[in-house]
């Protein structure tokens, strides 16, 4: 996978360290016809031609552009991994024929990659093993099912996907075609060069099954829409997926199932992907609801939505599905159809907001007041809720809790082990009027050091009517640091 | 005779016209130096609706015409933003009397930095001091006031909610008069009152037809067989004063809230409120210095 090389610029050369010296990783055609070569130095290179042109070699972002690339690959398949640094497979079973063909799918691809300035390879052949042999040594190629072993024996070892050593010692005995392997007795071979030979070899015939592993999960359902002229507006975007939205709620229909998590992935004609999911808290399949969703989700971003040159593909996927309960609402129609649209309120939400952006509180067994409830998300949510623990004590508790206790300032108080008579708060100072209290509880000896501090915790109302809850941490003891004072609650 | 005929006639359209406007029955409008009282009633989706929903104090009811409106923005403030637990606990406390007219859960919304500054809503606390359980209880946090408003409106209008709460810091330019009218014509389209809560804001042109303004106030003792409990801090206490409302002129009230009954209770006077412990002078609530309310009386103030 190199970039052409633009003809004004100097021959490229890429470079990366390799015990301690700095070696030719990659080279440019122009660069190969100099006499350069991988794994020559760096220096040597220089001094032959000082005219080259050397970058060091970023590992981070060629993965990164093969990502890009593999997303790209999408639009031909759902099934795409990535092989190695520099490959791709793309699994096309029952795909072919949306492109007019095997022969007119690969020539596509590789007319589209030669576009952007790619130099790919690429070969279709029912085994994995066979496909990644012909792209590498016979691209372009195509064979039929039955036709591996006519079409790799010509090729060499180096088809194979060998570890070096390996094919070196095969080279040592003098087998330099997989023809020889094919012909040459199995036993043998396994014990003197191990299964992986006999396992690489049976992959490319198609003797065993390999299995490609799709580097996205594959949606369910699809639908999607190809456009002979590319969009830009959010708009034109919007206006096509309700059509979409329209078709998935006919397929999810068919299986008796509504979606959970909505994907929309948008293909720019420049190759970038966008995608944008929205998970619903009650299965769905009504294309208004999803088209509502989505327009959450794509206007909610502060930036535009980078449109560059336009799409050129749409797709809708349901992600993950769930059993679609039908409702059966009574005369008077109003517990189900409530409950519904408060669950369409929490997906818009959470679509445009995040999913904590709507809340449920759950009650969670501890006696620590901040860990005492859990904030879940409304999705997170079983329809009909399990009855919660209820609290262990029946306290007094503030009406709002500050999300950190905040220190505070205590000048005096009572009586040693008492609450204070006045504090300084957020840089004013409150004059305690009446208080009440000590009211302790323990840290939680499971969870904590063994020797946390207990907290007291008081109740107290200042002259106008504040009424807040403080805690001291520790104890008055000599020897021992001054306990420290926070201000954790608030009371109406 | 015709004339007068006319007149009435004049009078009625106007009154009709009025009534539209506020979105209420002509024939419950006061006739002119007549009190406004009695039951209103207005169908909504084709049921009986109750018009306001009475807190319990009798003059604060009075005060605003009944009770707080039902389907209606309500603006509650509070002056500062340490007093918001003051607003928000009338607002619940409002809540509360809501829950029990339908089960329905209460939305509190309110943007990140209001919630880092006055407290996040406490579960344990709203079902001990309100009466409110958990899953009666949805919160909303927004990134930004902008957002906070979004789902306010989006919100306003889903009649699956009994309230929604949205608290909101200052006077910003996004919550102008359009913005409150938007919310006011969803909370009454929906026939749900929506409560807005404003910490450390000036009053501003509004579309809400009440606004109160919320302060603490200091708790009463709590009361035991044996009189007040020295040192203790009874029911939570609020300075209510009505500071819009088309049914009186700005008041103040003191308001007590009972977390057992789920009930307002007017403190007229501190010293009426104050049970008699029989041998020494009231121990009153309104004052601090408890030492000298036990001091024997040496001489009447108005000699002094």
């Amino acid at each position: 996978m190199q970039e052409a090389a633009q003809a004004a610029c100097p021959p490229l050369v890429v470079s990366h360290r390799e015990n301690n010296t700095q070696r030719v990783a990659a080279l440019c055609e122009r660069a190969e016809a100099l006499g350069l070569g991988h794994g020559m130095g760096i220096a040597e290179a220089r001094a032959m031609h000082p005219g080259i042109e050397v970058v060091e070699a970023d590992p981070v972002a060629d993965r990164r552009l093969l990502e890009s690339l593999a997303d790209w690959c999408d639009r031909y398949t759902p099934l795409v991994a990535l092989d190695g640094d520099d490959g791709l497979f793309l699994d096309i079973t029952g795909c072919a024929h949306l492109f007019g063909g095997e022969k007119a799918l690969l020539d596509d691809i590789l007319l589209r990659l030669a576009d952007q300035g790619f130099d790919a390879r690429g070969a279709i052949a029912s085994t994995p093993g066979a496909a990644w042999a012909l792209a590498h040594l016979a691209s372009p190629a195509l064979i039929a099912s039955g036709e591996e072993t006519q079409a790799l024996a010509p090729l060499p070892l180096a088809a194979l996907r060998l570890p070096p050593q390996i094919r070196a010692a095969l080279q040592g005995v003098g087998l330099r075609s997989v023809g020889q392997l094919i012909g040459a007795p199995r036993a043998p071979l396994a014990r003197r060069f191990g299964k992986e030979l006999l396992m690489r070899l049976d992959q490319a015939l198609g003797a065993i099954e390999e299995a490609v592993s799709p580097r996205l999960p594959v949606a369910p359902l699809s639908v999607e829409r190809m456009l002979a002229e590319p969009i830009v507006t959010v708009e034109a975007v919007e206006a096509l997926l309700l059509p979409l939205a329209a078709s998935l709620k006919g397929d999810l229909e068919r299986r008796g199932e509504g979606a959970r998590l909505i994907q929309l992935t948008l293909f720019r004609v420049d190759g970038e992907v966008r995608r944008f999911r929205v998970g619903t808290s009650r299965p769905m399949r009504s294309p208004d609801q999803v088209v509502r969703l989505l327009h959450e989700k794509l206007t909610a971003g502060a930036e535009e939505l980078d449109s560059g040159y336009g799409f050129e593909l749409i797709r809708l996927s349901a992600l993950e599905t769930a059993r679609f309960e039908a409702e059966q609402t009574d005369l008077a129609g109003e517990g189900e159809a409530e409950e519904a649209s408060l669950a369409f309120l929490a997906d818009r939400v959470a679509a445009r907001l995040g999913a904590q952006a709507l809340c449920r509180p759950r009650p969670v067994e501890s006696h620590i007041p901040e860990r005492a409830v859990a904030m879940v998300s409304f999705a997170a949510m079983p329809a009909v809720a399990a009855p919660a623990p209820q609290p262990a004590v029946d306290a007094i508790r503030p009406l709002r809790l500050l999300p950190h206790a905040e220190p505070i300032e205590v000048f005096a108080t009572e009586v040693p082990e008492g609450p204070p008579l006045n504090f300084r708060w957020r840089r004013l100072v409150h004059r305690v009027a009446g208080a009440e209290g000590p009211e302790r509880i323990a840290p939680e000896w499971w969870r904590e050091p063994a020797d946390a501090p207990t907290r007291d915790y008081f109740r107290v109302e200042d002259e106008d009517g504040r009424r807040y809850w403080i805690y001291r941490e520790g104890l008055y003891q000599a020897g021992k640091p001054m306990p420290r004072w926070y201000m954790q609650g608030i009371f109406a | 005779m015709a004339k007068v005929a006319t007149a009435r006639e004049t009078l009625l359209s106007l009154r009709h016209e009025i009534a539209r406007i506020e979105g209420r029955l002509a024939e419950t409008l006061a006739e002119p130096g007549e009190t406004a009282s009695g039951s209103m009633i207005l169908r909504r989706n084709g049921r009986i609706a109750e018009d306001t929903l009475a807190t319990g104090a009798d003059g604060l009811d009075a005060a605003l015409g009944g009770g707080v409106p039902l389907a209606a923005l309500t603006e509650i403030h509070a002056f500062q933003t340490r007093d918001a637990a003051a607003a928000s606990g009338l607002a619940l406390a409002l809540g509360a009397l809501l829950l029990r007219l339908r089960e329905k859960p209460l939305l509190w919304i309110g943007t990140a930095e209001m919630f880092r500054e006055a407290g996040f809503p406490y579960a344990p606390g709203l079902a001990q001091g309100f009466g409110i359980a958990a899953d009666r209880l949805l919160v909303s946090q927004a990134p930004k006031l902008s957002d906070a408003l979004w789902v306010a409106e989006e919100a306003a209008r889903f009649p699956a909610l009994s309230a929604v709460i949205v608290e909101l810091r200052g006077n910003p330019r996004l919550l102008d008069l359009t913005a409150t009218r938007r919310l006011h014509r969803r909370a009454q389209e929906a026939g749900r009152p929506v409560f807005l809560l404003r910490a450390g804001a000036q009053a501003e042109p509004t579309a809400a037809p009440v606004r109160l303004v919320a302060a603490p106030a200091r708790a009463a003792k709590r009361r035991t067989l044996l009189g007040a409990l020295d040192g203790s801090i009874g029911p939570p206490a609020f300075r209510v004063t009505v500071a819009k409302s088309r049914h009186s002129m700005p008041a103040e009230f003191t308001l007590e809230w009972n977390a057992d009954e789920r009930a307002f209770h007017e403190r007229r006077s501190l010293r009426e409120h104050a049970p008699d412990s029989g041998a020494v002078a009231a121990l009153s609530a309104d004052r601090p210095d408890q030492a000298q309310a036990a001091r024997p009386v040496v001489a009447l103030r108005g000699a002094a």
